[in-house]
C-alpha cells in the first residue's frame, strides 16, 4: 500500500529570514523510486524532514494521498526514514531495534517476532538478532536500519543519504539491494542525496534542487539529456557551456560564442526568445580527429583545437582541448583501441547540432 | 603491552606529580588517620598508652540513637536526591536541547546563580520564608487558607527543602552533559517509528541518559549527607545528622575517637555507593564497552 505524495508550493524560513526551501512544488507517485539531488544546503534535506514530520513548513501543503498532512505530528505520518547515521537505539539489540516500530502499534508478541525475523531475513542479518549495534560494521548497522524501517510496512520509505557512509563496492551493492527491495515491495521511497551518479543510476525520477529551489524534475534520462538550467547541466556529469548572442546562420540560427565560434543550433529549435543563450554540450557527444583537412572537413568536422591533456580513464579518454577560438572544452571518447591523442596535437572536433540543448539561466 | 621493554616513563606524566602530592598530603592521609584514630581508645598523641578497641563502632551498633540518626542521614540525602532529580531533569533536559543561545545562556545562568552566593545567606534567606511567621505562612493564612501556620522549619521537610535548593545546580549539570550527547536523531527515528514524543522519551532518551541519572543522584546524595550547615539552621537542632553528630562529638565531648568512627560511616556508605554506581553503569553500558 504505497502512497503518493503532493508537495505544494512549500517553503521553510527559519529565523533570520533564511529561505531553507522555497516555494516547492512536486508530485511523487506511488511505488516510485524519487530522488532529491542537490549539493549541500540546497534544501532537499529540509524538504525531506517537511515530508516526515520533524520540520514543518513555513507555508505551503504536504498531501498523502490526498490527505492533507501538513500538521499531523511525525508519530502518526506512518511513513519510515532511514537516517545518514542510522540512528539505530545504542542501548538496544539488533531484534529489538527491528521490533520498535511494531511494539509502538501494539502489534502482538508472536506476530513481531516472525516479522523481526522475516525483516532480517530479507536484508541477511539473521543470526545477529541479539548483537548490539555497536557490535555491527557500517554495512551491517545500514541493514539494520532498513530492516527497521521496512518491517512496519511504511506507506513511505523516506532515506537521508542512507550509502554516503559505506565504501564504493559496498555502496554499489548496497545501491543495487536497494533498488530491488523497493521495486520487490512497490514502496514509494524519497531518497536523498548529494551524488548524481547515485541518483541516475537508481531513481526513477529526480528533483534537481538548488538554493531551495527545484530546477527540474524528471526521468533520468531526461534530467541528463535534456537539462533545463545551467545549473542542472553543471551538476550532473560533465558538460560544455557555451553562452553568446543568436545570429541568423545560412540553415536557421546559431550562436555566436565569441571570437569566432559558431555553433549552429538544431532546427526545431524555434526563434527563442531571448538574444543571449546558453547552451550544453555533453563532453561524450564531441567527436575528435587528427586535423586532416580532408578528412575532417568530410565528417563535417568544422572546428579546430589543440589537445592540452589526455586522462585515460580505461573504459574512455578524457581529453581537454583549447578551440582555436580560445574556448577550452571536455571531450570524452570511448576507449575504441584506437591510438591516443596526445597533448600538444592540433584536431579537428565536430558534433550533432540536435546535441546542443538550449538552457534557461 | 610489550612484557620485554622496561616502563618508560613519559614526561607528561610528571604533570600530575603536584596534584598527586596534594591528594596523599590533604586527602589520603587525613582519611588514614581518621581510620585509625578509629579504633584506638584515645588520642596517641597526648596519652601516652592507647591501645586498640572496636568500642566506638559496638558503641553505634548498641544504642538505637546512633542508628536513627544514621538512619534520618540517608532519609535525607534520598528525598533530597529524588527531589533534585525530579527538578533538575525536565531543566537539563530543556537545557540540553534548547536551540537559540541566548536561551542557553539565560538558563545556565539561572541555574548557576545561586551558587553565587554563599550557604549560609541562602540558608537564612530560607528561613525568612519558611518559618511560622515567615511569607509562605503569612500568604497562606492572609488568604485564609490555612488557620495555623504550616510546620516548614525546624523538620526534616525544611532540611530537604534547604538541600534541595543548593544541590540542584550539581544534578542539573551533570545530566545537561550526558543528554547533551544523546543524538537527537535517536528521538526522531523512534517518532518516526510510531512513537509518541512522550513514549520516545521513555524508550530512548531517558534509559540513554541512565548514567547521568546515576552520576548526578551520587554527588547530590554524597554531598547531601555530609551537609552541616543547612540541617543545622533548617533543623535548629531538633534534627540530628552525621556532620552534626560528628562536630558535637569533636567540640561539646572532645570524643575524637567516637567522631572518626562516624566519620567512618558517612565515608562507607559513599563508598558503598560509588561501587554500586560503577556496578549499575557496567550493566546499563557493558555491551558498549565490547566493540
Amino acid at each position: 500500500m504505497s502512497a503518493n505524495i503532493e508537495i505544494a508550493g512549500v517553503s521553510k524560513i527559519y529565523d533570520g529570514g533564511v529561505r531553507a526551501v522555497d516555494a516547492i512544488a512536486m508530485d511523487i507517485r506511488p511505488g516510485e523510486f524519487f530522488s532529491l539531488l542537490g549539493p549541500s544546503g540546497c534544501g532537499k534535506t529540509t524538504t525531506l524532514r517537511m515530508i516526515a514530520g520533524f520540520d514543518s513548513p513555513s507555508a505551503g501543503e504536504i498531501r498523502l494521498d490526498g490527505a492533507d498532512i501538513t500538521h499531523v505530528p511525525a508519530h502518526k505520518r506512518d511513513m519510515a526514514m532511514v537516517f545518514q547515521n542510522y540512528a539505530l537505539f545504542p542501548h538496544r539489540t539488533v531484534a529489538e531495534n527491528v521490533a520498535f516500530g511494531l511494539r509502538m502499534r501494539k502489534i502482538d508478541k508472536a506476530t513481531i517476532a516472525t516479522k523481526v525475523k522475516a525483516a532480517l531475513a530479507m536484508v541477511e542479518l539473521s543470526g545477529m538478532e541479539d548483537r548490539k549495534p555497536a557490535q555491527l560494521s557500517g554495512g551491517q548497522q545500514q541493514r539494520v536500519a532498513l530492516a527497521r524501517a521496512i518491517v512496519i510496512s511504511p506507506r513511505v520509505l523516506l532515506c537521508d543519504e542512507p550509502l554516503g557512509a559505506l565504501d564504493k563496492k559496498l555502496r554499489q551493492q548496497m545501491q543495487f539491494e536497494l533498488k530491488q527491495l523497493q521495486k520487490a515491495l512497490g514502496l514509494t521511497l524519497v531518497f536523498v542525496t548529494h551524488d548524481q551518479e547515485e541518483a541516475l543510476a537508481m531513481s526513477d525520477r529526480i528533483a534537481v534542487m538548488n538554493a531551495g529551489r527545484v530546477e527540474q524534475i524528471g526521468t533520468p534520462v531526461e534530467i541528463y539529456d535534456q537539462p533545463r538550467t545551467c545549473f542542472v547541466a553543471d551538476f550532473i556529469g560533465d558538460t560544455n557551456i557555451f553562452r553568446g548572442q543568436r545570429v541568423t546562420m545560412d540553415h536557421g540560427i546559431g550562436i555566436a560564442a565569441g571570437n569566432g565560434l559558431l555553433l549552429a543550433l538544431p532546427d526545431n529549435i524555434a526563434a527563442a526568445g531571448s538574444e543571449v543563450l546558453s547552451v550544453a554540450l555533453r563532453p561524450e557527444k564531441i567527436a575528435v580527429a587528427p586535423a586532416d583537412p580532408v578528412e575532417a572537413r568530410s565528417k563535417g568536422m568544422s572546428t579546430r583545437g589543440t589537445v592540452e591533456s589526455t586522462n585515460f580513464l580505461g573504459g574512455a579518454v578524457l581529453y581537454r582541448l583549447v578551440l582555436d577560438s580560445g574556448h577550452r572544452v571536455l571531450v570524452q571518447q570511448p576507449n575504441s583501441g584506437a591510438p591516443l591523442h596526445p597533448p600538444g596535437q592540433a584536431v579537428a572536433l565536430g558534433w550533432r547540432p540536435a546535441d546542443l540543448v538550449i538552457l534557461e539561466d | 603491552m610489550p612484557a620485554t621493554s622496561a616502563p618508560r616513563v613519559n614526561s607528561l606524566a610528571l604533570l600530575i606529580l603536584p596534584s598527586a602530592l596534594l591528594f596523599a598530603l590533604f586527602f589520603f592521609l587525613p582519611i588514614g588517620l581518621m581510620a585509625v584514630m578509629s579504633v584506638l581508645t584515645g588520642n596517641p598523641v597526648v596519652m601516652p598508652n592507647v591501645g586498640f578497641t572496636t568500642k566506638h563502632y559496638a558503641r553505634m551498633g548498641n544504642d538505637s540513637y546512633y542508628l536513627e540518626v544514621i538512619w534520618t542521614t540517608i532519609r535525607i540525602g534520598l528525598w533530597t536526591t529524588l527531589a533534585a532529580l525530579v527538578i533538575g531533569y525536565p531543566l537539563a533536559h530543556w537545557m540540553a536541547r534548547i536551540r537559540s543561545r541566548t536561551g542557553h545562556a539565560l538558563l545556565l545562568m539561572a541555574v548557576l546563580a545561586p551558587m553565587l552566593t554563599g550557604i549560609v545567606v541562602r540558608t537564612f534567606a530560607w528561613m525568612t520564608l519558611l518559618s511560622d511567621k515567615g511569607v509562605i505562612n503569612q500568604i497562606l493564612t492572609s488568604f485564609g487558607l490555612i488557620t495555623k501556620p504550616l510546620q516548614l522549619m525546624y523538620n526534616e521537610t525544611g532540611i530537604i527543602i534547604g538541600l534541595v535548593h543548593i544541590y540542584v545546580p550539581f544534578m542539573v549539570l551533570t545530566l545537561t552533559g550526558v543528554i547533551g550527547r544523546i543524538d537527537e536523531r535517536l528521538e526522531q527515528a523512534a517518532e518516526n517509528l510510531g512513537a509518541s514524543p512522550w513514549r520516545a522519551f521513555m524508550e530512548v532518551t531517558l534509559p540513554l541518559s541512565l548514567p547521568g541519572i546515576l552520576a548526578g543522584s551520587l554527588l547530590v546524595f554524597a554531598l547531601a549527607i555530609s551537609a552541616y550547615v543547612t540541617p543545622i539552621l533548617l533543623g535548629g537542632f531538633q534534627i540530628m545528622t552525621l556532620p552534626i553528630l560528628i562536630y558535637q562529638q569533636i567540640s561539646a565531648n572532645f570524643n575524637v575517637g567516637f567522631a572518626a568512627a562516624l566519620g567512618m560511616v558517612l565515608l562507607a556508605i559513599s563508598l558503598i555507593l560509588v561501587i554500586a554506581y560503577n556496578h549499575m553503569l557496567g550493566l546499563v553500558s557493558g555491551q558498549r564497552g565490547l566493540q
